[in-house]
This record gives C-alpha cells, structure tokens and sequence, in this order.
C-alpha cells in the first residue's frame, strides 16, 4: 500500500515538474490537420476533424450519437468530431498528459475541480477573446457578460461557462418516516439536528444516527463550516475567512470557534452518534441511507438527494425522506460558479475556430443539444408532459440522461428533466430568492513555493486532526494543542501567510468587499 | 519395519504441516470471502457487512456483470490477443538480441549491451514516453500500443544473453559455421532448441507482463472495446469510488448505475475465474521454468 502510494506521489511530482516543462517549452502545434489561415481566419473549405475531450466513461451508445452528430456537423461546418473519454481511472494524471503532450486536441471540459484556473495560468489554453465574436458570436452572446467575466483569469477569458444554475450548498437529509413515527424535531441547525439524533439512538438502536464514513473532513467539517461557521468556502489549512466579510483572514484552526466545533464531534462521538471505527468505513454516505443502516446525512446537495429519493421509492415505499438546505438557516445561498462547468481550447488545438463554432452548436442548436444530453428521441429517451423519460431501464439503455456528462453545455432552453426532478428545482427556487455570488471559486491558489510544507501539512492532519474530528480523542484541548504544534513544525505559518497574500491580492482584483 | 522417528523431527512436521495451513487458509478465506460478496445483496453486505454464509442470497450482482457480457468478453479477447501476440513477438526479438549480444565475434556488442543496460538505470519519465508514442508514432487507441512497448524489455535481454552465453560454448556456433551454416541457421537450429529453459522463463515473465497489464490502457486507449481486462476491471471499481468521493463535492450527479458492492465482487469472480481454473494445469510449467531460469539464468 505504502509503496504504490509513495510511487504515485513521486510519480505525480514528476508529472507536474514534466508539464510545467512541456508548457514553457511551448508544446510546439500537433499533428492534427490545420484548416487555419494565415491570417487566423477559418478555412470553412477544408474538412477537419475535431478532437473532444471528456471526462468519465463514455455511454454504451456513444458510437450511433456520434454519426448522428457528424451528420449534422459535416453538414454545417464541414467538420466530423471524435468524442473521446478519460474514465475516472487516474483521470487527473490522464488530463495533465493531455494537456502537456502537445495532442491536437480541440475541445476539453474544465471546471474549478480539474484545477482550470491553474491550467490557464500556466497556458495550458487559448483565450477566447478575440476569436469568441469572430468564430461564435450566438454564444458570446448567450451566455450573460457578467459570467464571461467571472471565468477570466489573468483578464483573459479561457473558458465557455455554462450558463444552467444550480446549487450545491449542502442541507440535512433524514428520514422523515421516523421523524414523524417518534415526533423528533426537524433538523435545521446543529441543536434541532443533535436532538433528531437522539431520539434515532434511542428508538432505533441498530441503526446509526448519522452516515458517516472515512472521510471525516467532508463528512462532518466542510459541511459545519458551511453551516455554523458561514466559511467563504471549503479553506485549506486552518485559514478561516467569513462570507460576511471576506477581506479579513483569520486563523480557524486553534480559535474558539474550532474548539466549539471539535467539542460538538466529542460529544456526538459520546453519545454514540459518531462509531469508534469511522476512520475504516468505506461504504458511501448515500448508501447507508438508502439500504436503512443510517437515518440522515449531515449535509448533502439538492441533487443528490434526489438520487436517494428515486433510489429509495422503488425498493421501499414506505420509508420517506426529507431535506432541509442550510441556506435557509445561514441566510444565504451560493450557485455554484461559472467555473464549476466549462469547455476550453486547449494551446495545441489545430483548428480553434471551427472547435468553438462546433461548441456554439452544441449549446445553441437543438438538435445538437438534445442529440448529445439525452440521446436518439424514441430510442433512449421519450418525452411526456414536458418531462424526460427513459426508455428502459439504466441497464438496458445505452444512453441515460445526460449519459455523455455534458454538464457544460446544458442550456436551459432546452433542458429536460425527469419528473422527480420537481423537488431539486423547488428547493432551487427557494434558494434563488437568498442567493449571492460564490467568493471563493474564482480564486486560483498557487502552492508552488510552500509545495513541501503543503505535503507534509497533510500527513499531520491525517494523524492529528482526523481523529479529533471523529471525536477519538478524549482530551480535546489537548489534542488540539498537540495538533497545532506538529503543523507549525510542518511550516503551517509560511502557508498561512503565503495563502493570506494571494487571498488578499485577489479580493483586491476583483474588487469583492 | 520403517525407522522410528525421532520426537524432532515430529515437532517439524507438525509445526510446518500447522504453518502451511494456516497460510493457505490465510490466502483462501478472502478469496471465499469474495465468493460469498458476489452471492449476498447489495443491501445486505452495507447493512451487516460481509459473511462467510450470505445472509440475503442473491445472483444480483452476476445478473448485473452479465446483462453486457460482450464487453467482459471483448476485454478478454484483447488481453488474451496481446498476451499471445505480444509474448510470441517479444521472445522472438529477445532470443535474437540475446544470441547476438552473446556471439563474441559481434564486434559492436560491447556498445550495444552498454546500450541497452543503459536503459535500466535512466528512463526518459512517463510524459516523454507518453509524447513519443502518441505524437511520433501516432500509436494511441491501437492494439499496437498495448503489445509494442513492452517487446524489448531490457531486463530480459540481459537475462537471455547471460543464458545463452552460460549454456552454449562458442565453440559450438564455429563448428557450425564450418559445417556450412549461416547466422540465422545458428539461431533457429541450435539456439533456439538449446535455449527452451530460458525461453520458458523469459516466455513466462512476458506473458504475465502482458496479462497483468493495465497502465497502457490506461494511459493510451479512449475506445471502450480496446480496454484489456484488469483495466476494465479497475475502471469499473475506480469509477465507484470515484463518484463517491468527488461527487459529493463537485455536484457532479452521474445517471449511469453504478455496480454496487455485490457487482464488483461478481465481476472480480468472472475475471479472475478462468485463470484459476487453468492454473493447476499450466502449473508445473510454471514451476520448471522458473527453477531452471534461476539457477542458470
């Protein structure tokens, strides 16, 4: 186990320092046929062939959607597209490789967590600027200025946002049948929430109060500091900055505030809420649920939730459950940003013009956007009542909804959901009525001169701060001490400061008080 | 009347008899443990974890694997093409570089072993050979790329060079060649057939190199049908674990079904199955070969 880890740690060490390389070397143009005049202008005139690069598995019927789509392309733009997958196998080292090669490769799906904005600042992409009018001026047009501006990096744009909002804040997720038959009060901050637990111990003894698993840090942390600390966003390193005032960094770890929180998990692991062998639970949050070994989630989004709605409806009718979004209690909600779906040029892409004009096809054309999210009208899908319905079942069709993962070019003219889905855009709107722009995404940290004391930070915390988080350790105030001290031998002050800097220079650019 | 054991030697054998089977009971039990997975229903294996004896028996998990049985079946035939393909080419590259490295009257041998020696103590890194195939040899999405790389292992030249040296006398290749033989009737007429142990040994590595591949897959393959079996296998399991990692944080909601505990426990069966079930019968092979290749190779 040791060794394949620390092969793949010095493996991708040696990844990072290769495509930095690659990328100052330039990457030199690819392989690939360039239908590009001299004068950057396209040649329509000569046929190419556009290389598509997505993440994940591609969907069983992928090849009879792509000749669906050449059809269309080769008609319009004299262009055939190659649709091409990573799967989630090591996709991030596949999509390093990628992009450092110098592949002709002309359209790749980005997003905060494929790490965009240090790939633009590195240049691993193309900006978009000037060729956005020239070669695809009906998508320059449809997504809003405001979004165009929130992608850019440097003052360039690099990326085609998508333009479908949704959130994914978290919210409590419980079993309501319970609720009612034991009349425990509705979760909605961590008292009420405490409370509904409590009487979960205490009349159901064989099933566990909260899912957990090892992932103590997203499981119970990330999801508190989104609901009592009001935090800007998920912060690295023991940084705390408040939504409410986002120029003002302080030091969470080690502040009252901490000590609250890490008393909270004690108590719960007191009580029995928390099990003594969380850090070896693998088995997803989600599942827990839906198989009935668990009664509620701390924190999940909207959709999700859904899944565990429609999951649970068909094996068993009777349980029912409920969700309550923590934006109604902190006040307000964040969309996720426009980062979070996009596409992007990559540097080595032979014909840039005719990639973005295919791309203002598939989000403004119809037939090519349903084509792609939904598959073969009457072979995988239907539509009734304004609604998406499978044909088959998700075993049986080689197409699910949105089977291609084209969360980016979702255009919310015409988009179909599935009649469940109902709920989610409830919940939606409920939340557009509070909501305010995400701070924290559109900010771009550079580690690359605190990188050795970022890597040793984190086996501290893996050995200090989990257990506390878990609630292990019996003395909190002293855990904490020793916590603290092994992180400041790690050169938690040198990131902290180092992180501050860049937090500071970016709140100043974008002008957010 | 048979000689009476002494007490120690009793000790012995009841101490190594006791080791052996607590060892093979150690190997067997997880194995079992699988077996029983693959036979138990999702929920159950969340709700009560694993059991020996499943407590809801269920074929959930089979049924699952096999309502696309033509895509275990197509990863298959790719590992078994490339292994076959790829260990038969790469013996016949080895055991002529061998021969010629071995031949003293090869007067550039020295600079060629050096060459190839050279190689095991400073590899290019992973982008380099990543760029060389995709970009100069235009090698990605192809078969040929799963078998091509892993042709001339370096290793294995020196292996097969040392043996060929060690067993044949150089004499051997001079009254040949005063008997009227060429270069290449030395080779096929008195290296190969003196040289089986090595080539069993060498065969044997290669083989297992190719079946147990996965990494040029992963690197080099975007086409679904092209994937080889313990890539299929760890892209199905990853996938898994994926989503429930990343998803939570990214909103990422993925419609395929995903194959749950049961599936997975299935399809590692239906994976690994064959191979088992061949194995005593290759076994001895196996044995042989490694025997003779590490005392002379």
């Amino acid at each position: 186990m040791t060794f394949t880890k620390k092969r793949k740690q010095r493996m991708s060490i040696l990844i990072a320092v290769m495509v930095i390389m690659g990328l100052l070397a330039g990457c030199g143009g690819g392989g690939g046929s360039s239908a590009q005049k001299a004068d950057g202008t396209d040649d329509k005139s000569q046929k190419v062939q556009l290389q598509f690069y997505m993440l994940g598995d591609a969907p069983k019927d992928m090849p009879a959607i792509e000749a669906e789509i050449n059809k269309l392309a080769e008609k319009d733009l004299n262009a055939t597209v190659k649709f091409n997958y990573t799967t989630w196998t090591d996709w991030d080292q596949k999509y390093k490789l990628l992009l450092s090669s110098g592949q002709p490769i002309d359209l790749i799906f980005t997003a905060d967590w494929t790490q965009y904005q240090a790939y633009a600042k590195k240049g691993a992409f193309l900006p978009l600027d000037d060729l956005l009018p020239k070669a695809a001026p009906a998508l320059q047009k449809f997504v809003p200025q405001s979004m165009w501006d929130s992608v850019k990096i440097g003052g360039k744009i690099y990326t085609v946002p998508s333009t479908f909002k949704e959130y994914v804040t978290d919210g409590f997720v419980w079993r309501e049948d319970l609720r009612e038959k034991y009349n425990l009060p509705k979760p909605t901050d961590i008292k009420s929430y405490e409370a509904y637990m409590e009487g979960i111990r205490q009349h159901e003894p064989n099933m566990k109060p909260i899912s957990l698993n090892s992932d103590i840090k997203g499981n119970l942390h990330d999801r508190y500091s989104e609901l009592v600390t009001k935090s800007v966003g998920a912060l690295p390193y023991g940084i705390g900055i408040k939504y409410e005032k986002p120029t003002e960094v302080y030091k969470y770890w080690g502040s009252d505030e901490q000590k609250e929180e890490l008393n909270t998990y004690k108590r719960w692991a007191d009580k029995g809420f928390i099990p003594k062998n969380v850090l070896n639970v693998k088995d997803t949050l989600q599942d827990q649920v839906t198989s009935g070994k668990a009664a509620s989630i701390f924190g999940d989004n909207p959709n999700r939730f859904n899944d565990m709605v429609i999951k649970i409806k068909s094996a068993h009718p009777d349980w029912k459950l409920d969700y309550y979004p923590f934006p109604l209690t902190t006040g307000y909600a964040t969309p996720v940003h426009p980062i979070h779906n996009g596409f992007a040029i990559p540097k080595s892409s032979p014909n840039p013009a005719r990639a973005l004009a295919f791309y203002e096809k598939l989000v403004t054309d119809k037939r090519y956007n349903l084509l792609t999210q939904y598959g073969i009208e009457g072979k995988n899908y239907e539509v009734k009542d304004g609604y998406y319905q499978m044909v088959g079942t998700s075993s049986t069709n080689g197409f699910p909804r949105e089977g291609m993962n084209g969360w980016a070019w979702r255009n919310p003219e015409y988009m179909l959901f599935d009649s469940s889905f109902d709920r989610v855009k409830q919940i939606f709107a409920d939340l557009d009525k509070i909501q305010k722009p995400d701070l924290f995404t559109g900010f771009a940290e550079d580690y690359t001169t605190y990188q050795a004391e970022k890597a040793a930070l984190e086996q501290v915390e893996k050995q200090y701060l989990y257990p506390l988080q878990a609630g292990l350790i019996d003395n909190v105030d002293q855990g904490l001490q020793t916590f603290l001290q092994k992180a400041n031998q790690a050169g938690l002050e040198k990131i902290q400061t180092e992180y501050t800097k860049q937090w500071e220079t970016y709140v100043k650019e974008k002008g957010i008080k | 009347m048979a000689i009476k054991e002494d007490v120690y030697t009793r000790i012995f054998q009841i101490l190594s008899y006791a080791i052996i089977i607590i060892a093979s009971i150690a190997c067997l039990l997880p194995f079992l443990l699988i077996i029983s997975a693959s036979l138990t229903s999702n929920e159950s294996i969340i709700r009560d974890g694993y059991h020996f004896i499943p407590q809801e028996f269920s074929l959930e998990g089979y049924r699952t694997v096999f309502t696309f049985p033509e895509e275990v079946l197509r990863a298959y035939g790719v590992t078994i093409f490339t292994t076959v393909v790829g260990t038969t080419l790469g013996l016949f590259l080895m055991t002529m570089a061998g021969y010629v490295l071995a031949r003293k009257d090869f007067k550039y041998r020295n600079a060629f072993s050096f060459y190839i020696y050279f190689t095991t103590l400073f590899g290019g890194g992973l982008v380099p050979w990543y760029i060389m195939l995709t970009k100069y040899l235009g090698l990605l999405d192809t078969y040929t790329v799963l078998i091509f790389p892993g042709l001339m292992t370096p290793f294995l030249i020196i292996l097969m060079k040392n043996f060929i040296r060690s067993s044949m006398p150089e004499e051997l290749f001079e009254s040949a060649k005063i008997d009227g033989a060429g270069d290449f009737k030395i080779y096929y007429r008195i290296v190969l057939p003196l040289s089986t142990p090595g080539i069993a040994t060498v065969g044997l590595f290669l083989a297992l190199a190719y079946w147990n591949d996965w990494f040029s897959s992963s690197l080099f393959i975007n086409d679904p049908h092209k994937y080889q079996l313990q890539y299929y296998l760890y892209n199905v399991i990853n996938s898994m674990q994926f989503i429930a990692q990343m998803g939570a944080g990214t909103g990422v909601s993925l419609s395929n079904d995903m194959p749950t505990e049961s599936t997975k426990m299935a399809m590692a069966i239906v994976v690994t199955g064959p191979i088992l079930l061949l194995y005593p019968f290759i076994q001895r092979y196996f044995v042989k070969g490694l025997t003779i290749g590490a005392v002379k190779g």
